[in-house]
């Protein structure tokens, strides 16, 4: 695993080194961008961190950046700043769910404070994304008529409704449950319940797997 | 009787001319008056004479009050009438003294070369001597010169007719014309032997006299009505100078003494019996603008033409007055300045007034500007907190570093220019603030369009990011500094761009921008143009656009283009809006180049 940065991204090249400045002296990984743009092509997904965005920026500003972030594969706690936080400003970026908005003149402990919630959250973040993945890779290696059955389990219908519906022998309606089940290190049909509802899988939606990616 | 009473018109009319000298009619009068005194004296004699020698004197010496006679009426047809062919009369003159020699030197007279007989005759009773004699031809001089003189003075009232005048000095012509006739012809017949009979020419010329009479008679008659008339309109003139509180004064330059009525006395602060010099007026004068009077004075003097200014006064007590003064330099006949006459009016509240009118229209531009930055705060509260907060995070820094117990000091040093630099940043934009919200007059000077354009992006940068417009300003080539007000020029700069940003408020992104571009324009002048790509101005509001309070913004006041066109022409530029856009509106103005700058 990579090391834990905070990016800076900001179109005035003094505060983005004075911010640099005083984040590596604070202890800090800090790698800076003078655009959008420019973090965006040189961004490598797998590094933890966060971003330190300047709120009003010539061409794509930090509310399109944080918006294009959301929308990617790794998204990242998005921490915004700005010259004057004036009413509109404000409700502007709260509305796109800004998690922090701080003024560029803001006291260091807050600054330092927000930068270590965001880094917390990432974590946090982070490691719901790599168990989510591991259950979608789980759930990956059902076969297609699992898939069904478990489907048809998780609407709770008995095993000779399931059979009917399918058209299939009962008995092999057994067996491919208790495969599942197996594959999946679940003993009762409650943790089974639990373990979907964790992936984000219910029934009717059970056949349209893969999850993983 | 006849010599007396010719001989007291002769003394009337030389004392009427010796009290007015411009009225040389009179001379010429009182010449043949005393002309016609003497000749008929010396035909008295003649007719009463008793020997041939006798008489040859007396016709003889009458040649010469004859020839006066003559060269007076000349004088007195030109003078009265001011018109008549001058070598005609010159010629008519000329014959009639060069005839003179002739009448002393040939024959008995000019008349007679010999007289043979002397006969007695009776007129009204009373015995008078004729003569039978030889003609001395030499008289054709006489006649010609006779000829020559009627025939002057009949052209002389005949121009006079034309040119308009039909009073009595005309009649007086035909009348001095048609006698002189009758008087030649009379003197030929007799002269050359026609007609028997005594010398009675002096009976014309005292009809000629009082033609002459009558028409010095008239002339007076009508001078002393034109003088009523003049003091009729003294007195209206007077009263409409009291009711325009006008002053008036007149200056002769030869004594040096200054008349003034008492409304421009009072205007100066001074008393009615004070006396006035130059010098004491000037001290009246506001030190600031006595330069200006002295220079307008000098120059009406040297060319003797008119002068008008505003000047300020400064009375006893203190207290300062406008004056508008005009006057006129008159000059004598050699051209030369002899005085000065002048009219004042007091225009105190009329300058109060305009300088009220432009107290307030710089209130206005101040109010504008005012509500602009308003516009602004935010983007521009953005804009200095851009380097307070990168000084911040330096000074944070560096706290940082120097807890270490090897501190880096390269990079503190490196850390205090920045905030050094910072700082400046800060307080530029504070300075250009400062500027722009300060209320001063207006004050022209040549301007770079680059700087004044860098000024405004800066001022604009913020609040252009924040709405995510793209502002772009292009300068076209290399162009000649303008003759502006920065602070003036920057508000309507601003006004337009901030204009055009609104108008685009509503597009998707990527298509709000704001172009500004400035090219020099033919005709000593630049040209700076703010298009935007919003929907644009409808044709029929172009004009509407810029009167006050004209508004399509929920927000907007509606003064911004009315302040901004007023701004523009005070610069002596225009500013307008252009009709046909393809995209969105375009706004145009006009700043004339700075002098010598192109």
């Amino acid at each position: 695993m990579t090391e834990t940065t905070v990016h800076v991204v900001d179109d005035d090249p003094s505060f983005r080194t004075a911010m640099s400045r005083m984040l590596r002296a604070s202890g800090y990984v800090v790698k800076t961008y003078g655009s959008a743009g420019e973090f965006l092509a040189e961004r490598d997904s797998d590094e933890p961190g966060c971003l330190v965005v300047d709120l009003q920026m010539p061409g794509v500003g930090g509310l399109d950046l944080q918006s294009a972030l959301a929308q990617s594969r790794a998204p990242m706690p998005v921490l915004f700043l700005t010259g004057h936080a004036d009413t509109a400003s404000t409700v502007r970026a709260m509305r796109s769910g800004a998690e922090d908005f701080l003024e560029k003149t803001d006291p260091q402990d807050r600054l330092l404070d927000a930068i270590r919630r965001a880094l917390v959250r990432d974590a946090a973040e982070r490691r719901a994304r790599v168990a989510q993945r591991e259950l979608h890779g789980l759930f990956d290696t059902l076969t297609a008529r699992e898939r069904e059955v478990l489907g048809h389990v998780l609407q709770g219908r008995l095993n000779k409704q399931i059979a009917a519906d399918l058209g299939i022998h009962e008995r092999t309606v057994k067996v491919h449950r208790k495969s599942l089940m197996t594959k999946l290190k679940v003993r009762s049909v409650a943790a089974l319940t639990r373990l979907a509802q964790e992936a984000g899988v219910d029934g009717p939606a059970a056949a349209t797997f893969p999850l993983g990616q | 009787m006849l010599v007396g009473a010719c001989i007291t018109l002769c003394a009337v009319s030389l004392w009427a001319w010796f009290r007015d000298r411009a009225a040389r009619a009179h001379l010429a009068f009182s010449g043949a008056a005393l002309s016609v005194a003497v000749y008929a004296f010396l035909e008295l004699t003649l007719l009463h004479a008793q020997t041939i020698d006798a008489y040859a004197v007396s016709a003889r010496w009458a040649q010469v009050p004859i020839t006066t006679l003559l060269v007076s009426l000349a004088a007195f047809v030109h003078f009265s009438l001011g018109t008549g062919r001058g070598w005609l009369a010159v010629c008519a003159v000329g014959i009639r003294v060069a005839a003179l020699p002739a009448n002393f030197l040939t024959g008995q007279s000019l008349n007679y070369l010999e007289i043979t007989a002397l006969r007695s005759a009776r007129i009204l009773g009373e015995p008078v001597s004729t003569v039978v004699a030889v003609p001395n031809p030499w008289m054709l001089l006489v006649q010609a010169s006779g000829l020559l003189l009627t025939l002057f003075v009949a052209d002389a009232s005949v121009t006079a007719w034309r040119r308009g005048q039909r009073g009595a000095s005309v009649r007086m012509g035909v009348a001095i014309a048609l006698f002189l006739l009758a008087g030649h012809v009379q003197a030929i017949l007799v002269f050359w032997g026609y007609v028997q009979s005594p010398i009675t020419i002096s009976v014309l010329f005292v009809v000629v006299i009082g033609v002459m009479l009558y028409s010095i008679a008239d002339s007076v008659a009508r001078s002393s009505a034109l003088t009523r008339a003049l003091r009729a309109s003294e007195q209206q003139a007077a009263l409409a100078v009291d009711a325009a509180h006008m002053g008036i004064w007149s200056r002769d330059m030869s004594s040096e003494s200054i008349w003034a009525n008492p409304t421009w006395r009072a205007m100066f602060g001074f008393a009615a019996d004070e006396p006035l010099t130059s010098r004491s007026l000037l001290e009246r004068i506001h030190p600031d603008d006595r330069s200006a009077l002295q220079v307008a004075l000098a120059r009406a003097i040297e060319h003797a033409g008119e002068y008008q200014l505003e000047v300020r006064v400064v009375l006893p007590d203190g207290q300062v007055r406008w004056i508008a003064a005009l006057g006129r330099v008159e000059s004598g006949p050699g051209g030369a300045a002899v005085g000065t006459r002048g009219a004042t009016i007091d225009i105190t509240q009329r300058k109060h007034a305009e300088h009220e009118v432009l107290r307030l229209r710089q209130d206005i531009a101040h109010v504008g500007r005012v509500s602009v930055m308003g516009q602004l705060a935010a983007a521009l509260a953005h804009e200095i907190n851009q380097p307070l907060g990168a000084i911040l995070r330096n000074a944070e820094a560096a706290a940082l570093f120097m807890d270490d117990p090897a501190p880096d000091l390269a990079e503190v040093r490196l850390i205090l220019d920045d905030i050094r630099q910072d700082d400046q940043r800060a307080s530029a934009v504070i300075g250009r603030l400062r500027r722009l919200l300060q209320r001063q007059p207006i004050e022209k000077c040549a301007l770079d369009v680059g700087r004044l354009l860098d000024d405004v992006a800066v001022l604009l940068r913020s609040d252009a990011a924040a709405r995510q417009v793209h502002v772009e300003f292009d300068v076209v080539g290399h162009l000649p500094p303008i003759l502006g007000d920065r602070v003036q020029l920057q508000q309507v700069l601003l006004n337009l761009v901030l204009n055009g940003m609104d108008a685009v408020d509503g597009l998707a992104d990527g298509f709000r921008s704001v172009r500004v571009t400035a090219r020099e324009e033919p005709g000593q002048a630049v040209e700076i143009s703010v298009a935007d790509t919003g929907p644009g101005i409808a044709p029929d509001a172009l004009e509407k656009v810029f009167e006050s309070f004209y508004t399509t913004k929920a927000a907007g006041l509606g003064m911004g283009l009315s302040i901004s066109r007023s701004l523009v022409e005070a610069h002596g530029g225009r500013l307008w809006a252009e009709p046909d856009c393809a995209t969105g509106a375009r706004f145009r103005f006009t700043i004339p180049i700075a002098a010598g700058g192109g």
